[in-house]
């Protein structure tokens, strides 16, 4: 059962156009398990609507209706790469190559660092295995796939998604059954804790 | 020249006007949005979306030189949005979105497109290429019912709340600097959004 949801800020954030793409790839994973975050997107959305109705309308140039008029036989354009369904599944996800941290941690990097400075990974978690200790210099999002973890304050099972902004510093642990797989998007780098983050961060680069 | 504001849905008569930014008449007898998109989706209906250009069109391009597109990339792409609407009438359904939501989404997805240099990572899934599915014949009705529900939330919520919102819609800013537009600690920008959201959905159930 789902019990960790987007807050508002971040689903009105990815109607509006605002979240970075891999935070969307994440709320992706959440949106496919949870049919009321969908809903509360799509509401999200219908405010966006309701706003640009009471935009005042920018004066248009004199032939714009009729430069339309005159492009609709044009053929339809290809649909834009942007409206691609991602893929919200662990095996549609992995499509890379695990890179091991640690000898309970993988990475697989899906997107490097982008112009928002956010970046998409896969991470598995042994059971029972701790991340590393860290905050955070920008949001993060995770959805989990497989398995479940813990962060300290509340547990996290398959589709749960959790958001930390710079405030939070936490150490989820992966718990006991299967391999925990999670969907991260990171903002800004990781503020790892401690001697052995601050050496493995590099390693990662993160 | 500014069109004088329309109180939604504010659908132009039969005849489209010839000058999209001159006035546009509201008449209660007037086919609401969804049915537009309907009649382009089922005959090609050029005044139909003649109709929907004048509304949507001088709209789209103010959305998108708020988000700060220069005027001529903003006419440009408002074009190339409402070409879209035409396109992709058919997949329009009134069961999932507001006419105006549906157009507001497309006119997003065009300027997240406009400005990724990277274009390899897909985006969120886009509501406007869900198949459109049958819908009962209410669906257009309800769809626009919805709309002019949402219109009066919105027009009712606190001065804070409604300027959060426009603050996350239309200015190109991250939360961290709405804090500072808005002169108040992100706790707060975040649960002005809750509670502004909070209301409108209960505005856009259909039972509401």
């Amino acid at each position: 059962m789902i019990t960790h949801h987007p807050v508002d800020a971040t689903l009105v954030a990815a109607a509006a156009g605002t979240l970075p793409a891999p935070h969307l790839r994440v709320l992706a994973v959440h949106l496919a398990h949870c049919p009321a975050c969908a809903g509360a997107l799509r509401a999200a959305e219908a405010v966006g609507g309701g706003l640009l109705a009471d935009l005042p309308p920018a004066p248009l140039r004199a032939d714009a209706l009729d430069r339309a008029l005159a492009r609709l036989d044009d053929p339809a354009p290809l649909p834009e790469p942007a409206s691609v369904t991602p893929a919200v599944t662990l095996a549609g996800l992995a499509t890379g190559r695990w890179r091991r941290i640690t000898p309970w941690i993988a990475m697989m990097a899906l997107s490097p660092r982008d112009t928002t400075d956010s970046r998409l990974d896969l991470i598995r978690v042994r059971p029972g295995a701790a991340l590393l200790s860290h905050g955070h210099t920008g949001l993060e999002t995770t959805c989990v796939l497989q398995g479940a973890f813990d962060d300290g304050t509340a547990q996290y099972g398959v589709g749960d998604f959790a958001e930390g902004d710079p405030a939070l510093d936490h150490q989820p642990r992966a718990l006991p059954g299967e391999t925990c797989v999670c969907l991260i998007a990171t903002t800004g780098a990781l503020r790892p804790h401690g001697w052995f983050g601050r050496m493995v961060r590099p390693m990662i680069g993160m | 020249m500014y069109v004088a504001m329309q109180p939604w849905p504010a659908c132009a008569g039969a005849a489209a006007p010839r000058r999209p930014s001159g006035p546009v008449r509201v008449s209660a007898d007037d086919p609401a949005h969804p049915r537009l998109i309907r009649a382009v989706a089922e005959r090609a209906d050029r005044q139909a979306f003649a109709t929907l250009f004048a509304y949507y069109a001088p709209r789209v391009k103010a959305y998108l030189q708020r988000t700060g597109s220069r005027a001529d990339q903003a006419e440009e792409l408002a074009q190339e949005v409402l070409l879209t609407v035409w396109h992709k009438a058919p997949q329009y359904d009134p069961a999932r979105a507001t006419a105006a939501a549906w157009v507001f989404a497309i006119a997003r997805n065009r300027r997240i497109d406009s400005l990724r240099r990277d274009r390899v990572a897909p985006a969120e899934p886009d509501p406007t290429e869900m198949p459109a599915a049958p819908e009962p014949a209410d669906a257009l009705l309800a769809a626009d019912q919805q709309a002019q529900r949402l219109h009066a939330a919105l027009a009712g919520l606190p001065a804070d709340q409604s300027e959060a919102l426009r603050l996350a819609f239309f200015e190109e800013r991250s939360h961290s600097e709405m804090e500072t537009a808005l002169g108040v600690p992100l706790g707060t920008v975040k649960s002005r959004l809750r509670l502004a959201m909070a209301k409108l959905r209960l505005a856009l159930r259909d039972d509401a």
